[in-house]
């Protein structure tokens, strides 16, 4: 099986399983607790149906949306995600290029592999900065500072991981960053030597945007959980969010809000956007999903700042739902790092050329000309 | 597999099934009829999302919430659970000791397996005592003195066992307190020979509240249900509950209270708490869950006495939503048993800490920083 035979989120995730040692493969694939709400992001699209209008005269459907002050070919992004070198040695600048390519966003994590200005030297395409407010706040006004600078489009501040989550998978694999061989692991690192030998012989592993800042998570092997635990500030507030949303004065998003209240708050602190998402079920298990909470943002705030759904979404379909209930657009982590994975840019390529397929012929099925055809009226919920 | 693999619920669980014969495993285990109300218990959690507030600074969490007067440092407690010393050979004694260590409450059984003396001279934290109502008066009476002599804080009259549920692995089994050898349990107890040693070895089984008034479950072999059917007082009123509530005179709670009209003549009667119950599953299969039921009995009594919810908790998560809902505390049985027969005090202390780990972090992930935070308004019911 290689990726010319991957047609959906299943495919890409079998080859990953088969690439990856397994601490690296269930890092991405766990959530946290019982995986309640892991399942349920996805889970909840299914209780919702399409209602088509027929013979509307489609034609070829435009695929287009703005967002971040960018027009972008098609309505889905790529999520920021932490360390894409342990999945493929071209990390980063894979996802970068594979975005571009399809006039899309990609997404750079405070805990990118690649630095700031290194992707912006390869990639002219849409680029989100995804920030991370760490107890050293010099560690943040750098980032914004660089992104900046780099001609980053837009910057997203993440706010549902103050404490790590629970995902027992990483305590049962001893996941850690840099991968640390333990007698537990050894076995299944050993089983990948592709993976192990292309880790070994590429680029040193480094946390390329706060390295400078601190040497934990680059030379000192520490699970993501105490990085999270002992790097960010438990203490963020909204003057904090407020101050980063001043500093970066362009398109700015919270990622991570779920609750009406915290949407209006959101544009009160000069926010133009809001990624509603619970981190792909990674931090509080049990919590709503994204698509069962974007109808009543949206139709709260959907009219004063951009709304990207982010989590569970591995289906056109799904991107057709989420818009219709009020979404700007959506984004996606693990079925992207699965892709690349599994093949690197080509990887990553062909997943965003599989999503565009379905869009598209999705909006042609449903009578849809363009996005700003997805309203309302093209849903009915089950319940 | 041993106690540090032990993460969750299920782990604990896991490891009890490995070290107990498999009657006592499965006593602990099965519940009535087809088991539908005891997975119902645990399911009924996953129909309600929380929805997390972000930004609100929550370094600190404190977890201490007050029932029956009493301070506790977590907002759960260890329900009263019948024949510890089965499970592990210290008992309640482990059990009694990890309480005192988190400041908790600690339920102690009419059928346990030490004395109230005892542990009124090893722990002096909260401590309930859990009665059931014999036909014998003189047990009664002599149960509810030697408790009150033994300074316990609350009294907790169990309503819903009034006769034995139908728990049909014992049947196949053989259960029987103490535990008998019979052919078809044979082979189990052979194959578990620590249990065996330790049984034979750590002090004679006993229960000490009943064993001068009955011989069943002591001298005499008897399955639970058999014990239950034929010893208790089927006749029990709300004039008998009234009579031991006033006799008590001191804090008194009823456990198993289903129905909002039941709540409502607690508090007539002069309880000061309810344990929302059925008994794990183990007596009526068909019977509602407590989580399902808990909003509204809150909404017609939880002004007027302490709202207990007991039964089907695995999770931090699922007791923010019955603290949420209104519940001034949690309380399970399973939830420790499993990591007593795994280990002991130190399992019991394990799992409490697990539980205590997930309710800080769940906890800062919902931006709340003490239990009065949680309220309706983070939760959506999904129909």
């Amino acid at each position: 099986m290689n990726i010319n035979n991957c047609y959906n989120f299943e495919d890409f995730r079998k080859i990953a399983k088969k690439k990856l040692p397994a601490p690296i493969f269930h890092y991405i694939d766990g959530g946290a607790d019982d995986e309640v709400t892991l399942n349920r992001n996805t889970e909840a699209f299914g209780d919702c149906d399409l209602v088509p209008n027929i013979l509307n005269s489609v034609g070829e459907p435009d695929l287009t949306t703005n967002l971040f002050g960018r027009k972008i070919d098609m309505p889905i992004f790529l999520s920021p995600a932490a360390m894409q070198r342990l999945y493929h040695p071209d990390g980063d600048k894979a996802s970068a290029r594979a975005a571009e390519k399809f006039g899309t966003f990609y997404s750079m994590s405070s805990m990118g592999n690649n630095s700031i200005e290194e992707i912006s030297n390869i990639s002219s395409g849409p680029k989100l900065f995804q920030l991370y407010v760490h107890k050293d706040r010099s560690i943040s006004d750098d980032l914004i500072e660089r992104s900046r600078r780099s001609g980053f489009d837009a910057m997203c501040l993440t706010v549902d991981t103050l404490v790590a989550g629970n995902r027992e998978k990483d305590h049962r694999t001893g996941f850690t960053t840099p991968p640390k061989l333990t007698a537990k692991s050894l076995m299944s690192f050993a089983m990948k030597p592709g993976w192990v030998f292309n880790y070994l012989t590429g680029k040193k592993f480094e946390l390329s945007n706060v390295k400078k800042k601190t040497d934990k998570g680059t030379n000192i092997a520490k699970s993501v959980i105490e990085y999270i635990n002992e790097q960010y500030d438990p203490a963020m507030g909204w003057k904090d969010a407020e101050y980063c949303a001043k500093k970066w004065n362009g398109p700015f998003a919270l990622k991570g809000i779920m609750s009406v209240e915290d949407a209006k708050r959101a544009i009160d602190i000069g926010c133009t956007a809001i990624m509603i998402s619970n981190h792909g079920g990674r931090q509080l298990d049990g919590s709503r999903s994204p698509f069962d909470q974007v109808k009543a943002i949206s139709d709260a705030v959907g009219n004063k700042l951009e709304i990207i759904l982010d989590g569970g979404v591995r289906r056109g379909t799904h991107v057709l739902k989420a818009l219709a209930a009020g979404a700007t657009a959506c984004s996606f982590g693990k079925a992207f790092l699965f892709s690349l994975s599994a093949g690197g840019q080509k990887g990553v390529e062909r997943l965003l050329e599989n999503m565009q397929n379905e869009i598209r012929r999705n909006m042609i099925l449903m009578g849809c000309k363009s996005i700003k055809d997805l309203d309302a009226s093209k849903i009915i919920y089950r319940n | 597999m041993n106690l540090k693999d032990c993460h969750n619920f299920s782990d604990f669980r896991k490891l009890a099934q490995k070290k107990l014969p498999s009657p006592i495993f499965h006593y602990i285990d099965g519940a009535a009829d087809d088991e539908i109300t005891y997975a119902r218990n645990t399911s009924a959690f996953d129909d309600v999302d929380l929805v997390p507030n972000v930004l609100r600074g929550v370094e600190n969490v404190d977890l201490s919430t007050t029932i029956f007067g009493k301070k506790l440092d977590l907002p759960f407690y260890l329900a009263p659970t019948a024949l510890q010393r089965l499970f592990h050979y210290d008992g309640e004694r482990a059990v009694g000791k990890a309480a005192k260590k988190f400041n908790t409450m600690f339920g102690v059984s009419a059928l346990a397996t030490v004395s109230v003396e005892e542990i009124s001279s090893m722990i002096d934290t909260p401590k309930m005592f859990q009665f059931y109502f014999h036909k014998d008066r003189g047990l009664n009476d002599s149960c509810l003195e030697r408790a009150k002599a033994a300074k316990f804080d609350v009294m907790a009259l169990t309503v819903d066992t009034i006769t034995g549920g139908n728990r049909e692995r014992d049947l196949r089994t053989g259960f029987t307190s103490p535990p008998k050898l019979t052919l078809s349990s044979l082979f189990s107890f052979a194959t578990k020979p620590m249990w065996g040693i330790n049984y034979l070895t750590k002090g004679k089984f006993e229960l000490p509240h009943l064993q001068d008034f009955v011989k069943e479950g002591t001298s005499t072999n008897s399955s639970i249900g058999n014990y239950f059917s034929t010893m208790l007082d089927q006749s029990m009123n709300w004039k008998d509950a009234e009579q031991l509530c006033s006799k008590w005179g001191g804090h008194f709670a009823l456990k198993g209270v289903m129905s909002v009209e039941d709540a409502k003549r607690a508090v007539d009667i002069g309880c000061t708490g309810i344990m929302v119950s059925n008994h794990g599953g183990r007596q009526l299969d068909g019977s509602r869950s407590p989580f399902d039921q808990l909003a509204e009995i809150v909404d017609a009594v939880g002004d007027k006495l302490d709202v207990i919810c007991e039964g089907g908790i695995h999770r931090g998560t699922h007791m923010l939503k019955a603290l949420s809902l209104g519940a001034k505390a949690c309380s399970g049985g399973r939830l420790y048993l499993y990591a007593l027969a795994a280990g002991g005090q130190a399992g019991v202390e394990r799992a409490i800490e697990k539980y205590k780990s997930e309710l800080v972090r769940d906890m800062k992930l919902m931006g709340c920083t003490k239990i009065s935070d949680l309220k309706r308004s983070n939760l959506r019911f999904r129909k």
